[in-house]
């Protein structure tokens, strides 16, 4: 099978190429905090001789889980991660989303509010989250 | 533009590239899964007692993690395809990594989810 690729620079900045890149990039972003919360999760665990479980939960619920060193950088690194990674998900949620109801709405109107539902309800989401993780 | 769709599910898993197309399809169930648990994270974290104790529940941790991790390395793997768009001509095969990588991960998290609720 012959490769196909076309440089960015032939392809045009429209709101496609955009969205493409965008969602490429939170999920990475997504990976990335994963791996450092699971890397700090393991250098934590040197230090307290936590089990693996305990990694995983400070890992993927640092807000939730008791700071296990007691440090309040800590506290608010856990906390900046978890805002992170919501702001990345619900990004990146909200293309994913949109592709699939598009695909299944056909009328503009039907598109365009959904498209204005999906986007307001991911602001709104995000913002209580934030306001929650920050002041829990 | 009409919509007309009349093909069932097992004709649509059998269309063209078949494994791709289950991958594709299998994504896009795991991504409504996630937008799902992100939404109950969110009413958990509000303080809704039904949430929070939904997200303690071990069948619906165990249908999020099936979904939920397909969608995780799946995208993975599309990401790298993405990116490196010289490996494209080898997916077939990154395909059949990611299956593997799949049923590790997901064999070993739904063991966990399991022997949790069995009390072991």
């Amino acid at each position: 099978m012959a490769t196909r690729t076309l440089p960015l620079s032939k392809r045009g900045f429209n709101f496609e190429t955009f969205m493409w890149a965008f969602t490429r990039f939170t999920v990475i972003a997504m990976y990335g905090l994963i791996l450092a919360g699971l890397i700090g999760g393991l250098i934590v665990s040197a230090q307290t001789g936590a089990n693996f479980g305990d990694i995983l939960y400070w890992a993927f619920f640092p807000n939730l889980a008791e700071n296990p060193l007691g440090q309040i950088w800590m506290t608010i690194l856990a906390k900046l991660m978890v805002i992170a990674f919501v702001l990345s998900a619900c990004g990146h949620g909200v293309h994913g989303v949109l592709e699939i109801l598009d695909d299944y709405f056909t009328s503009e109107l039907a598109r365009r509010w959904s498209r204005n539902f999906i986007i307001t309800y991911a602001v709104v989401a995000s913002l209580i989250a934030i306001y929650i993780i920050w002041t829990k | 533009m009409g919509l007309k769709r009349d093909v069932s599910l097992a004709a649509a898993l059998g269309y063209k590239g078949q494994g791709p197309y289950l991958t594709y399809i299998l994504h896009r169930i795991g991504g409504s899964a996630l937008f799902i648990l992100f939404t109950v994270y969110i009413l958990s974290l509000v303080g809704m007692e039904s949430m929070q104790s939904l997200m303690g529940n071990w069948v619906f941790q165990a249908f999020m993690l099936v979904f939920g991790l397909f969608h995780a390395i799946n995208g993975l793997r599309i990401t790298i395809l993405d990116l490196s768009p010289k490996l494209i001509e080898h997916y077939r095969i990154a395909i059949n990594i990611e299956w593997v990588a799949y049923i590790l991960v997901a064999g070993f998290a739904l063991f966990v989810v399991l022997r949790n609720a069995l009390g072991g």
